[in-house]
């Protein structure tokens, strides 16, 4: 159940940002990344199927539980080699690795419910169906203006 | 002690999104969303996610202080209002009520800021204004006299049945992020978005047609798109015959405004032009929302009004998905307007210059000291205290050193002054050239209404007590009102609202019992009415029930890029600060985002200026020199050069040309000059 971005929708407030920090006792797992002028894109961890944070960590604290990418920080040794192994640059390690943990014991993460714009959700058709319903509306008007 | 979940309206923008406060063993330790709000939907922006940072800050004022030498000394509450009572009160009494001026603050509820305006008129000042002199005062004149309210027309989330949203100088994604969730529903819907702004900003990320218009020239933008919506007769005769006068003189007003000579003016293709204004007059239903980007202007109430004959020659006011939306930038701005916090209006827009007003509010207060017509303006106050006119002031939440245009004329006016009050939670740069500065609360602390950019009036619970020896703004304003010989004996905030209830006409019905959910919109005159979401919907408050169109002619803007200031400067918000940032620039969560002050310059600009990005530049206009990092960038055209307004040194550069109605400075036109500090 990873978080899904619709970047056609992400205006760049940075809410999602500060409020994971703010929920992870002041250590935010997400950056918003400004592509230009143009756009811009939350950048969080992706709960790869075949993550190499898991695969790179010997202890097992970074493991697979079923869609979710888990991290114990019990098994941490610090270490830092999830942090050269995340092709995302999404796991981090300032003396014990921290990482996005779709806020556990919550029922939805926090950055899909202080969105402001609706960009972010666990449903990974959401963009392509709203992309969908926006080119059949400007079909029925006519074609876009 | 369990965890308790205290409902509260966040203290940052209009918007008025609503979230708890959880709170444990009387502290402020998170905040839980509020998916059931109507307004914000459960969402936060990051301002608001930040909200608590503020309420413990070490900066907080805990004691009131009086300046000593350089510095200031903590004194007693008692010793605070005698000072107070002596500094105001000799003023009074030694040079007249008409020379002492009051600042209400658009951060307080309607109940401080009720007693605020109320206790100056008591004492016989006209003078009383608050901040929507800096952001909407252009509104409140242009939209009163065009469609007889001013105000948001439909609430937020009416954007989303929306089939065309015409976003003209509003940079909503970054100020009122959660408006941007109402326009994506109405763009999956099938709606279209036009974007008009000097700035490629965030909003126009939405945009399907965006016009990138030369600051200043919105007059022309929106002439030129009546122009062709009245040539191709996409105009609604049925709702002009119906429900408008004066479209005749419009027709003349806009005939020399073609897509062409409009081009030549805003720097906008004529193509564009055409295509936004068939765009917009041919929906079924479409709104346009606004913002600084028209108002702070000299010709802001021209600009207002354009925006409001646009909407009146296509009929898209008075049903859902219509509107003409003013965004307003404080949490309680529309509020303190409602309450009579402004120079020319009473309670409840009774017309100050009117004896009747003065009359009607004599019975009801008990006294016969009432002023009749118009105090000074917020910016006018700041000239009076420059050439002695004004001789003491108190300000209320307000920090016109740091948000006035031409700050360092603004700080001399105030060290002008005999005398200066300043109530605030922190030292801004306004109390530091204060005598006596007076600890307040911030919103947590209190309770009270507060009225958002929809008109939607909420209640606010107190979650924690203020620090030290902090006071609610309510309690400190009674407590000078009461050493100044007034009768301000109010129980609480509760009590103060059934008296705006009983004055205010359009909150006749907004009792304190019926405020436990989710708010009530204005005009709601009674306690069995449902409040009013969607205004103008039978007619208007004017003359025969319609609204009136009043051209207007482009002017340009006062100031205009010259051999010697060769660029035009304009400011704006950023997304992880708020105004004069004396609550974000201390939020830790916030600062660290955007640490500094900056200015976006475009690329072949700065090129040509051989100034790099992230380089210091210094930046002069006639009124003064800053210095700020420089951002190279696109989003700017050239010629154009962007500063937010967050930081100390954007408003010692701005204009001090103003708006001749509304008296709002042009703080978004500067000609000015850049170059590298080597």
């Amino acid at each position: 159940m990873p978080v899904y971005v619709d970047i056609s929708r992400c205006i760049g407030c940075r809410s999602c940002e500060v409020a994971c920090k703010r929920v992870h006792d002041g250590k935010g797992h997400v950056n918003v990344h400004f592509a230009g002028d143009h756009a811009s894109v939350p950048i969080f961890c992706h709960h790869c199927e075949e993550a190499t944070c898991t695969m790179a960590c010997f202890t097992g604290a970074l493991s697979k539980d079923g869609e979710r990418t888990a991290f114990s920080v019990d098994k941490c040794t610090g270490c830092g080699l999830c942090r050269l192994a995340c092709p995302f640059g999404v796991v981090w390690t300032d003396k014990l690795a921290h990482k996005c943990d779709l806020c556990a014991g919550r029922e939805t993460p926090t950055c899909i419910l202080t969105c402001p714009a609706n960009a972010l959700s666990t449903d990974f058709e959401l963009a392509s169906k709203r992309a969908r319903a926006r080119a059949a509306m400007a079909a029925a008007q006519g074609g876009r203006r | 002690m369990p965890k308790v979940l205290v409902p509260t309206v966040c203290p940052y923008c209009a918007s008025g999104c609503g979230f708890y406060i959880a709170v444990e063993k009387d502290r402020a330790t998170g905040i839980e969303y509020m998916p059931e709000h109507p307004a914000s939907d459960g969402a936060l922006c990051s301002k608001g996610n930040a909200a608590l940072e503020v309420l413990y800050h070490e900066d907080r004022l805990r004691y009131p202080l009086k300046r000593k030498g350089d510095g200031w000394a903590r004194i007693s509450w008692d010793e605070a209002l005698d000072l107070v009572a002596r500094g105001l009160g000799g003023a009074l009494k030694e040079y007249g009520p008409k020379r002492v001026g009051f600042l209400a603050s658009s951060k307080c509820t309607n109940e401080e800021d009720y007693l605020i305006e109320k206790m100056a008129r008591c004492l016989g000042s006209p003078n009383v204004d608050n901040c929507a002199r800096l952001c909407h005062a252009p509104s409140v004149v242009g939209l009163n006299r065009t469609l007889g309210a001013a105000g948001m027309t439909n609430p937020i989330p009416d954007l989303a049945n929306s089939k065309c949203v015409f976003i003209i100088g509003s940079n909503l994604a970054e100020n009122h992020p959660v408006l941007s969730r109402w326009i994506h529903r109405a763009k999956d819907a099938g709606a279209v978005v036009i974007v008009a702004d000097p700035r490629l900003t965030h909003t126009a990320w939405m945009a399907d047609i965006f016009l990138q218009i030369k600051p200043g020239t919105d007059v022309a933008l929106l002439n030129g798109m009546a122009h062709v919506i009245i040539k191709e007769g996409l105009i609604d005769n049925d709702f002009i015959s119906r429900w408008t006068r004066g479209y005749e003189d419009l027709v003349q007003a806009v005939k020399d405004y073609t897509p062409e000579k409009v081009s030549e003016i805003t720097g906008v293709s004529a193509g564009d032009i055409v295509r936004a204004a068939r765009a917009y007059a041919i929906s079924p239903a479409s709104a346009i929302v606004y913002s600084m980007g028209i108002t702070q202007h000299t010709t802001g109430t021209d600009n207002v009004q354009a925006i409001a004959n646009l909407s009146l020659i296509s009929g898209h006011i008075g049903r859902p998905g219509t509107g003409v939306m003013p965004l307003r930038g404080q949490n309680n701005v529309q509020g303190a307007c409602d309450v009579g916090a402004l120079a020319e209006f009473y309670p409840g827009y009774r017309k100050a210059d009117d004896p009747e007003t003065a009359k009607f509010f004599s019975k009801e207060w008990g006294t016969n000291l009432l002023p009749v017509g118009k105090g000074l303006t917020a910016t006018e106050m700041i000239d009076a205290a420059a050439s002695g006119q004004i001789k003491a002031m108190y300000i209320v939440g307000e920090d016109p050193a740091n948000s006035d245009s031409r700050s360092n004329y603004t700080r001399e006016a105030l060290e002008n002054l005999d005398f200066l009050v300043v109530q605030d939670i922190f030292m801004t740069a306004t109390a530091q050239l204060a005598d006596v500065v007076l600890p307040a609360s911030v919103w947590a602390e209190k309770e009270g209404t507060f009225t958002s950019t929809e008109r939607r009036v909420q209640w606010s619970h107190k979650a924690i007590d203020p620090p030290g020896e902090a006071m609610s703004d309510l309690q400190i304003v009674c407590n000078v009102a009461r050493r100044l010989g007034l009768d301000f004996n109010y129980s609480g905030a509760a009590e103060v609202l059934s008296e705006i209830n009983r004055l205010v006409p359009q909150y006749g019905g907004i009792t304190r019992e019926r405020l436990n959910g989710s708010g009530l919109i204005w005009p709601c005159p009674n306690v069995e009415h449902p409040g009013t979401p969607i205004l103008h919907s039978q007619g208007f408050k004017l003359k025969d029930n319609r609204a009136t169109i009043v051209p207007v002619q482009y002017r340009p803007p006062a100031e205009d890029a010259s051999w010697e200031y060769p660029f035009i400067l304009t400011t704006g918000r950023l997304a992880v600060h708020h105004n004069a940032g004396s609550m974000t620039r201390r939020s830790p969560s916030l600062i660290e985002r955007e640490p500094d002050l900056f200015v976006e310059i475009n690329t072949a600009d700065a090129a040509k200026l051989r100034i790099a990005d992230g380089d210091e530049v210094v930046i002069t206009t006639p009124r003064g020199e800053t210095t700020a990092l420089a951002r190279l960038t696109d989003r700017v055209k050239r010629g154009v050069a962007f500063m937010p307004f967050h930081f100390p040194g954007t408003n010692i550069l701005t204009s001090e040309a103003r708006d001749e109605e509304a008296k709002i400075p042009e703080f978004k036109v500067s000609a000015c000059k850049i170059s590298r500090r080597d």
